[in-house]
């Protein structure tokens, strides 16, 4: 018998997830909706990202200032949103058939971000990047990050496979392996590491929060618990970000969102992107 | 852009921050009719500083053997491709810099070299600039020719590495005008790269972030010359600091060398950088491979070069090169001993302008048997 009630319970679950992942998404909308949803979904290819409507970003290339991105890249990213009420979760959608995640010289990755003013108003800063006075909250997701969090491994052979290295000084003797006393040294040869920079690894997460007040202005924020996941598949990446909700803004508020874009393969990087312009967000929006 | 001056071009320019040179100027003079391509200079580098995950690469000290070797490939090549027309008028420069050449857009004209470029560090190497045919007598000028090109960051007045970063990631210290990437800051951009027209900036793939020669700060700030300095063979290079053009003064053995004698050039003046590494032309070389290379006074430096023997005050600075690894400040010759001194006037080494000769006879007398020089 409760076998039964438990295979019941089972079946009418999963009617219900096909019910949500059948049902035909809402209509794109004009502003990013921030639908309520009680668990959000940690993968961008989850069903329950059907439930919020699509708003179709169209990006512009950041030509404001130089270094300047002049060719245009990713015409356009679809956003969809969910919050639970204490985080909202952004996954962007662009085409881009180039999947470039291994870094080196010349060699640029994929990556988005999302960015949210610090302080919500009826004049949102300048939306590239904020401006003095005015920050703005950035999570930003990377390829290269999320292969490492997947499980590529923290060597040159890692990018290199056919690499031939030299013995490291900090492998030698005495030194024991995977002793305080190598690590200590090995961050001795990796200058950014040993300066605790977010950009050098090792990673946990694929993602970085920054704050910024104005071009060539980011900097580390302080943790607020930001996640990421990427996937590429069949020429696009869906990527989800999921940061803390802003908390100025109550539910049937809104506030205001940016995006960029950068691909690889066109040597994006830093100031040379793929950007959107602030869009509405609204919190809350029913389901 | 701002307009600065620059005194290897003759003229004001153009530059993405307003002159603000440094209190000294950290400098170096490289005889390269000394260098003998050992790499001694090279593997100093690299075992001190690049010798850690994602450095495997790079080379912030090489020797390239011109006219065709080059690290990473053609890297002089395809920007001089890029800048056309580079015309001087006397020693007024009239073409444009790479700063003044920049494409709408951009901050600096450059390019970005891709992985496989550097794999060749020692392309070139040892190669003539000409055919060496069965018979071929040597003739003056040489008609096949090469030379011995060392290289490291110039830590130009004007950066275009520091001009390209867009979050300002590079700075140039005042105390000493030492360039250095801030590797808690830096974000990997790799903008350094693509404008430093020597291909001076390399980007570490497994932090992040781009790294450079950083003029071993750590020896300069004791009073030490750098790595690839004091261990160098040949004894080609000389470590000091640079005053302004306008104030050289002839104790100090950078300035006599670069202002007063002009026997020592800057590689690449035309790009507008100001490097401050500055080279003894090679005199075997055409004079058009070497005016390319070092402007238009590597005609007189060679010459000036090529008359050392008979003057025993540049002989005697030049006998100073490789003599100590400490910094020397001052040089005074007093007949053929010839000193360095430190900052306080003190002598820190003293070399004669000759070295004793001694020849011994082929035959020994005594023991009445023909001495070989075999092992």
């Amino acid at each position: 018998m409760r076998a039964r009630r438990q295979l019941l319970a089972a079946s009418v679950l999963t009617a219900a997830s096909l019910a949500a992942a059948c049902a035909k998404p809402p209509a794109p909308v004009q502003e990013v909706v921030a639908v309520r949803t009680a668990v959000l979904p940690a993968a961008p290819d989850e069903a329950v990202w059907n439930a919020a409507p699509e708003h179709v970003a169209k990006m512009i290339p950041q030509d404001l200032v130089e270094p300047r991105l002049l060719a245009p890249s990713t015409a356009e990213v679809r956003i969809r949103a969910l919050t639970n009420g204490e985080t909202v979760a952004f996954r962007l959608n662009w085409a881009d058939t180039t999947k470039s995640d291994t870094p080196g010289p010349a060699q640029m990755v994929d990556a988005c971000a999302v960015q949210i003013p610090q302080q919500n108003g009826p004049q949102p800063p300048a939306p590239q990047m904020g401006e003095i006075g005015r920050p703005v909250d950035v999570v930003y997701w990377r390829a290269d990050w999320q292969a490492i969090v997947n499980g590529r491994g923290d060597s040159i052979r890692d990018l290199y496979p056919n690499a031939y290295v030299d013995p490291y000084p900090f492998n030698a003797r005495p030194l024991v392996p995977g002793s305080p006393e190598q690590a200590d040294m090995a961050r001795r040869y990796a200058p950014a590491r040993a300066l605790d920079n977010n950009r050098s690894g090792p990673r946990t997460a694929p993602v970085e929060e920054l704050v910024a007040q104005g071009p060539g202005t980011s900097e580390p924020a302080a943790p607020r618990g930001s996640t990421g996941r990427g996937i590429w598949a069949a020429g696009s990446w869906m990527v989800v970000i999921a940061r803390p909700w802003p908390q100025d803004v109550r539910d049937g508020q809104r506030t205001s969102v940016a995006f960029a874009v950068w691909q690889g393969s066109q040597h994006e990087a830093g100031a040379r992107k793929m950007r959107t312009g602030w869009i509405p967000l609204l919190a809350g929006g029913a389901r | 852009m701002a307009r600065v001056y620059n005194w290897q071009l003759g003229r004001d320019m153009s530059y993405w921050y307003p002159e603000k040179r440094p209190q000294r100027q950290f400098a170096a003079v490289f005889d390269t009719n000394k260098c003998i391509a050992c790499q001694t200079c090279t593997l100093a580098c690299k075992t001190t500083w690049t010798s850690g995950k994602g450095q495997e690469y790079m080379l912030w000290n090489n020797v390239e053997s011109k006219p065709y070797g080059s690290y990473p490939l053609a890297y002089d090549v395809r920007l001089l491709e890029q800048l056309d027309g580079q015309r001087w008028e006397g020693s007024r420069y009239a073409g444009r810099t790479i700063f003044e050449a920049a494409p709408a857009g951009e901050r600096v004209l450059g390019w970005r070299p891709e992985q496989q470029d550097y794999s060749y560090p020692n392309v070139g190497e040892d190669d003539c600039a000409g055919q060496v045919d069965h018979g071929a007598l040597i003739q003056v000028p040489h008609l096949s020719w090469f030379f011995y090109l060392a290289r490291i960051c110039n830590h130009c007045t004007y950066p275009a590495c520091l001009a390209a970063c867009p979050r300002g990631s590079i700075y140039k210290r005042q105390e000493d005008g030492i360039v250095l990437v801030d590797q808690g800051r830096c974000r990997g951009y790799q903008e350094c790269v693509r404008g430093c027209p020597y291909k001076k900036v390399f980007f570490n793939p497994m932090t992040g972030t781009s790294e450079k020669c950083i003029a071993c700060f750590p020896k300069i700030e004791q009073g030490v010359q750098p790595q690839c300095f004091v261990n160098c063979i040949g004894k080609i290079r000389l470590a000091g600091f640079l005053s302004a053009a306008d104030q050289a003064k002839a104790e100090n053995p950078i300035d006599y060398l670069v202002h007063l004698r002009k026997v020592a050039l800057p590689l690449f003046p035309q790009f507008g950088l100001e490097p401050n590494v500055y080279y003894i032309p090679p005199i075997h070389a055409p004079l058009a491979f070497n005016e390319q290379l070092f402007g238009p006074g590597a005609g007189a430096a060679m010459a000036a070069y090529r008359g050392a023997p008979a003057d025993r005050d540049l002989a005697g600075l030049l006998c100073l090169f490789g003599s100590t690894p400490s910094l020397v400040a001052r040089w005074r010759r007093r007949g053929d001993l010839v000193s360095g001194l430190d900052e306080k006037a003190s002598e820190i080494v003293r070399v004669p302008l000759l070295e004793p000769v001694h020849v011994r006879p082929a035959v020994d007398p005594t023991r009445q048997v023909v001495r070989t020089n075999c092992p």
